[in-house]
């Protein structure tokens, strides 16, 4: 089992970076954008908490495990501790941690859509290469 | 005997290119080659194209009242998603944009320069990485692609074109300068396109290629940077010797970019002339349609350049100071903020000569930010 997902993931990597699919930036946005639509398509506030939560915990837990990786430059894991800080930050607000004041359940939708905006502002200043990002986005795929 | 040579039948079955499994690996070998090709087809598209495409259609003999340059930098990541989350491409919008303000304005004559990310054809042939389109009169009278690394400055090819195919007129047009993209930086400048890491690009770029499209004119009316973080003294200092009036924003900008809607009717806009006041409609409209969705902060200045000189030089020496030390610690990533929030850039004449549209983020730690100076400058290191 381990073989054939070691098989699959070395290939779907080859096949992705062969194939030209440098915008890992856009996947990872996609990631998010997609998790604050399944937010609004929820009603009950609890489970829209939930699942902005572990959507960030997620991406956390992905990047947590690239960075571990030797195959990462040093300036790949700067950039990657530059983006947990972001993302911590989110989670800090939602959960009113830290200072933050927790997002009203009237302001989640809202919420989920500043997470979006903000880190597609952000991305100029987190610069992660591509075959960083395709390791983060493959460890996401896997995680969902 | 027989439990080991079962325990080695099982081994040889669970090697990856035992028999039993050769048939699921010569699928997937299949399946994956298959959409290997897929992705080579989708990633080229075809042949490169023709540099040069003829257009229909012949340049009328009315007049231009206008000229406008848009610049559509799409060399970067440019994905951003509605609150729908459909995906969009901002350099896309933007250009179609454009189209419409060049298609809408009979009185003027337009160039738009599309700097595209470089792709190859067959993974080994790069193709052009510019798109230029020419209107005169609302009509569009030439399309080419060309190459963005041609020349030894920045502009040299954009230059170029705009040369070959500017009419002069008798009267002295309005003119109009428009950037989307990124942010421009101040300092360093490397990695600003996603095919080119080695090559710089930093206002002083921008500001050397304005120089040489009014070199033979008057300066232009009015020049929109909409980029995040160019709403500095430094980069209003650096463009003001070529031109009236800026708009740009001294905070993030959505990708979603400023609305071009205002430009679409510039003989309305401008029937009297008043270039100041079509700037201020133009930034009013920008920030209505951006606080619709954008839950980011959104600011938007209008600067006279005139009226902003006093505030200029008095800030020049410490500005210069703050990036001269920001660029010897290279590995800092520069942070910005509020001018009016750190003392040491804060002077009298600061709100002179600029409007300032402003609404804070509605979350993160800025959310209670009551005003904007329209002034946002590097903060210092400490």
């Amino acid at each position: 089992m381990l073989k054939r997902t070691a098989v699959h993931i070395t290939v779907m990597m080859l096949v992705m970076a062969f194939a030209g699919i440098a915008h890992g930036q856009d996947k990872l946005q996609s990631y998010l954008s997609d998790a604050a639509c399944k937010v609004k398509a929820t009603a009950d506030p609890v489970q829209k908490r939930a699942i902005l939560s572990n959507s960030i915990e997620n991406m956390e837990k992905a990047l947590n495990k690239v960075q571990g990786s030797p195959l990462v430059s040093k300036d790949d894991k700067a950039s990657i501790d530059r983006f947990k800080v972001f993302l911590n930050d989110k989670r800090d607000e939602l959960e009113g941690v830290n200072g933050y004041e927790p997002v009203p359940d009237a302001k989640l939708n809202a919420f989920a859509n500043y997470v979006v905006q903000d880190m597609e502002q952000a991305s100029q200043t987190i610069t992660i290469s591509t075959v960083t990002l395709l390791l983060i986005i493959i460890i996401l795929i896997l995680l969902v | 005997m027989e439990r080991a040579f079962s325990t080695f039948a099982r081994q040889r079955s669970d090697h990856p290119f035992s028999r039993e499994r050769q048939p699921y690996f010569l699928n997937a070998l299949r399946a994956y080659s298959c959409l290997a090709l897929c992705f080579l087809i989708c990633s080229c598209g075809g042949p490169p194209p023709a540099s040069r495409e003829t257009v229909p259609g012949e340049s009328s003999e009315f007049p231009s009242n206008y000229v406008v340059v848009f610049i559509i930098h799409g060399d970067a990541g440019y994905q951003f998603h509605d609150t729908e989350g459909n995906a969009y491409r901002a350099d896309e919008e933007a250009l179609a944009a454009a189209q419409r303000v060049a298609e809408q304005n009979s009185e003027a004559e337009v160039f738009i320069f599309h700097e595209k990310h470089r792709r190859h054809f067959l993974f080994l042939f790069p193709r052009h990485d510019g798109k230029f389109y020419y209107y005169r009169n609302g009509r569009l009278l030439a399309r080419e692609s060309y190459w963005r690394d041609h020349g030894q400055s920045r502009f040299d090819p954009e230059l170029g074109l705009y040369n070959r195919f500017h009419r002069e007129e008798e009267h002295e047009p309005m003119k109009f300068f428009l950037y989307f993209g990124h942010e421009i930086p101040e300092i360093d400048g490397k990695g600003y396109d996603a095919s080119y890491r080695s090559r710089s690009f930093t206002i002083n770029d921008l500001a050397y290629g304005l120089e040489r499209l009014t070199c033979d004119s008057s300066a232009f009316d009015l020049v929109v940077l909409s980029t995040c973080f160019n709403g500095t003294p430094h980069t209003v200092s650096a463009l003001a010797p070529y031109t009236r009036y800026i708009v740009a924003s001294p905070s993030n900008l959505h990708l979603s970019y400023f609305d071009l809607r205002p430009f679409e009717a510039l003989d309305i806009g401008l029937s009297d002339g008043d270039v100041y006041a079509f700037a201020e409609d133009f930034a009013r409209q920008s920030f209505d349609r951006l606080i619709e969705d954008i839950q980011t902060e959104i600011a938007i200045s209008v600067y006279d350049v005139d009226r902003v000189r006093k505030f200029l030089y008095s800030v020049n020496s410490v500005y210069d100071h703050a990036l001269s030390t920001l660029k010897e610690n290279a590995s800092t990533l520069i942070e910005y903020c509020d001018c009016a929030e750190d003392s040491a850039y804060v002077r009298p004449a600061m709100s002179e000569g600029i409007d300032v549209l402003f609404r804070p983020a509605r979350f993160g730690r800025s959310a209670h930010k009551q005003n904007h100076s329209g002034w946002e400058c590097p903060k210092l290191p400490k």
